[in-house]
């Protein structure tokens, strides 16, 4: 016997003018605003304390702060578009704004009455948010409008619905958005029941609930609508009551469609969609920053929304790309990768700052775009005997700051480059899981010779004079005076065919007192090239 | 004030605010008979030890490598040479080391303090050997301390090698004592360090390093 079909229904309220109040809210360097929902966000800490904690997932260990931008859902707050109201919130409903008055009616009904301007690219990106969100619940979503979507619920074991739904709940509230969930037999039950949910509500087929909402609920033709009024159906109930073979008779297919969503029979479709995982935001600032506290305090906060939307598919940031937009037009992209990939927040906003401390811009800043790349959590084969590197993110973060300090290819691990010529070294920088890679080299299987040399770089200019061939006395500003003893010479040169050819001929001399060092003799020129030691 | 008031003093102190005595697993065995004889067992984890090389040419580099290769072979450890001058000339398997080639004494030490602060680095290496004595005299003996401390709250070892005694906030110092001849150079490396002479300098004791006694 087939299970019987559940649907769930995200519903954001309002959903246009809560992102322009989010827009506002990230952009307003004042947190203050938030204090009267302090008391909330304490909740919802907990919350995730709890959640992250139960979480049997190894990924992560702590706990994310939730973002701080609530919406202040006691002022009253519309959303404008052409001269025209097109959404209010409760509060501005309450003071007497209608959707489709101007602007100056509504300002004169409400006088505290504050307007925004829609925000499409951040509609966008937070719709695609909360796909990635319901993802998360059930692999069978559709993006039914703006603020809302659908989750096809077959094949979910736990029977109640109530307790992921109101995590689903708090994560988008995380991001900034107050929603409500329904839970139906089919998607028009379910969307129905979300709009009157408080938050949560569960019906079933041929609910009281369904039956006495307004005809308008279902949102008919206007035509149909005035015919049905005309009869006197007011009700979803009064609807079904009416014989549907009378209906299709006398209204046509649309009415059938209509008794059949009234009677919970909608046999809708879904339009099925994976939410790809792109995490990104554009942001574009109400006013010019010079300076970089403010800045920093911007990208804070969608730093978070990005890390909460990774953290919603068990991911990991693996890098993070910012694109400063200047005044001038002119954009600054920088990628900068997470050697451990990591959803700490501390880390990832410490590895933006670092970067953006040592950025010059030549005008000031207008907009961002933040993204970050997502990746699986390293894996990793530990060894018994082979110590690793404790916080591999903040030892990166120390080679940033060595190079910094010391100059660009100044720090790393030392590697001999495929030529014979002294001193041919260069540095590269150590990867993440850093480790020999052998565990002796073919090099260290030879036995040293001799002392080892410290080298002069540059070499010191010297004097020298010979006899038969040999030096004899050495005057430079390291060390002046007789040769004791000298060893060579021994030649060495390549790359004679081109114009970076070298030859060079070696000595190794003992000084009365002052040690043994090696002379080059180079292109006409002696030098002391090093000392051993 | 003379050092017998400075002794009682630092008792004193030492008495007023006990730290605990480190546990005897804090010592880091460095591989090298000599070197490991001379510091009884090792470095103490946490703190800094100095090497005093006055000889130009007296081995200092050669125990250098010595150690370097011995962390890597026999305990895997990543070290960091923060080379004062730029003058280390790498040999055989360098993998697990980090060289950081500074200019002067100066930024040695300021990239000496990011490197033990950041904690992931066990055995790190401030070699100012071949830096001038009026270059090592200008860094403030607070820079000296501060070493101190921080490498103390991070656990990572610091050995110091300098051409003569200049720090006071070191543990322990031992000084390599014979210079080199030219005919070593054609005796096997292996051979020269076991001729290796290290004199014990000076260590200090519990009520010196702020330690309770037991």
């Amino acid at each position: 016997m087939p299970k019987p079909s559940l649907f769930a229904v995200i519903y954001t309220p309002y959903y246009r003018l809560q992102c322009a109040q989010q827009k506002r809210l990230r952009t307003e360097s004042n947190q203050q605003a938030d204090l009267p929902f302090a008391d909330r966000q304490t909740e919802l800490s907990d919350q995730y304390s709890q959640s992250y904690s139960s979480n049997s997932n190894s990924i992560t260990h702590q706990t994310i702060p939730p973002v701080t931008v609530y919406i202040r859902e006691d002022i009253a707050s519309a959303l404008l578009e052409d001269s025209q109201i097109i959404e209010i919130n409760p509060t501005a409903e309450a003071a007497g704004v209608k959707i489709g008055i101007t602007p100056s009616l509504a300002v004169a009904r409400a006088p505290e009455l504050q307007l925004y301007a829609p925000e499409v690219e951040l509609e966008r990106q937070q719709q695609q948010a909360l796909l990635q969100l319901c993802y998360r619940y059930s692999p069978f979503i559709e993006s039914t409008g703006p603020g809302v979507c659908t989750l096809d619920l077959r094949g979910r074991r736990n029977k109640n619905q109530e307790i992921w739904a109101r995590d689903l709940l708090s994560r988008w509230r995380s991001l900034g958005f107050a929603a409500n969930v329904g839970i139906g037999p089919n998607a028009e039950l379910a969307a129905q029941a979300a709009k009157f949910a408080n938050p949560y509500l569960e019906v079933v087929e041929n609910s009281q609930l369904l039956r006495s909402l307004p005809l308008e609920s279902l949102q008919p033709s206007a035509y149909l609508l005035e015919i049905l009024h005309n009869w006197g159906i007011r009700t979803l109930g009064a609807l079904i009551q009416l014989p549907r073979e009378d209906i299709g008779q006398r209204l046509g297919l649309e009415g059938l469609s209509l008794w059949d969503r009234a009677a919970g029979r909608s046999a809708k479709v879904l339009h099925h969609l994976q939410p790809p995982e792109i995490f990104k935001e554009t942001i574009d600032l109400e006013q010019r920053l010079e300076t970089l506290e403010p800045l920093l305090f911007i990208l804070r906060r969608s730093l978070e929304h990005l890390v909460l939307r990774v953290e919603s598919v068990y991911r990991l940031v693996a890098e993070i790309k910012l694109q400063l937009h200047l005044d001038s037009g002119d954009k600054l992209e920088r990628s900068l990768p997470i050697p451990a990939p990591t959803q700490d927040i501390t880390i990832l906003f410490r590895v933006l700052s670092q970067y953006l401390e040592t950025v010059q811009t030549a005008a000031p800043v207008v907009g961002f775009t933040l993204e970050v790349f997502a990746s699986d959590p390293a894996k990793h084969q530990f060894d018994l005997f082979y110590s690793r590197l404790k916080d591999p993110n903040r030892f990166f973060q120390t080679l940033a700051r060595l190079a910094a300090l010391v100059g660009n290819n100044r720090a790393g691990i030392p590697e001999r480059l495929a030529s014979y010529k002294p001193d041919n070294i260069r540095l590269r920088l150590p990867a993440f899981d850093w480790k020999s890679n052998s565990s002796i080299s073919a090099e260290s299987d030879q036995p040293r010779i001799g002392p080892a040399l410290r080298r002069y770089r540059p070499p010191i200019p010297a004097t020298v004079e010979l006899a038969d061939g040999k030096p004899i006395c050495i005057h430079s500003n390291l060390i002046k005076g007789h040769i004791d003893k000298q060893r060579g010479p021994w030649r060495t040169s390549g790359n004679w065919w081109d114009p970076d050819g070298w030859e060079i001929q070696e000595w190794d001399i003992q000084v009365t007192d002052r040690g043994i060092y090696r002379l080059t003799f180079s292109a006409g020129n002696w030098a002391i090239s090093g000392v051993y030691d | 004030m003379s050092s017998g008031k400075i002794v009682e003093l630092r008792q004193v102190l030492a008495e007023r605010f006990p730290r605990e005595i480190p546990p005897p697993a804090s010592l880091l065995t460095t591989g090298i008979e000599c070197l490991d004889r001379s510091l009884e067992g090792g470095m103490r984890r946490g703190t800094i030890t100095q090497l005093v090389a006055p000889y130009p040419s007296c081995g200092s580099a050669s125990l250098l490598h010595d150690l370097i290769d011995s962390m890597h072979t026999s305990a895997s450890q990543f070290v960091a040479l923060i080379d004062g001058k730029n003058s280390f000339e790498p040999l055989g398997n360098t993998d697990l080391l980090l060289w950081i080639r500074c200019e002067n004494a100066n930024q040695a030490v300021r990239a000496t303090d990011l490197i033990i602060r950041d904690g992931n680095i066990i055995l790190s290496i401030l070699d100012l050997k071949q830096n001038e004595v009026q270059e090592l005299r200008k860094v403030p003996l607070t820079a000296w301390y501060r070493l101190q401390r921080v490498a103390a709250d991070s656990g990572t070892t610091l050995l110091l090698i300098t051409s003569h005694y200049i720090s006071g906030s070191c543990f322990a110092a031992v000084q390599i004592n014979n210079p080199l001849r030219i005919n070593d150079l054609a005796e096997l490396s292996y051979t020269v360090s076991q001729t290796r002479l290290l004199d014990f300098i000076y260590r200090k004791n519990y009520a010196e390093l702020g330690y309770a006694q037991a």
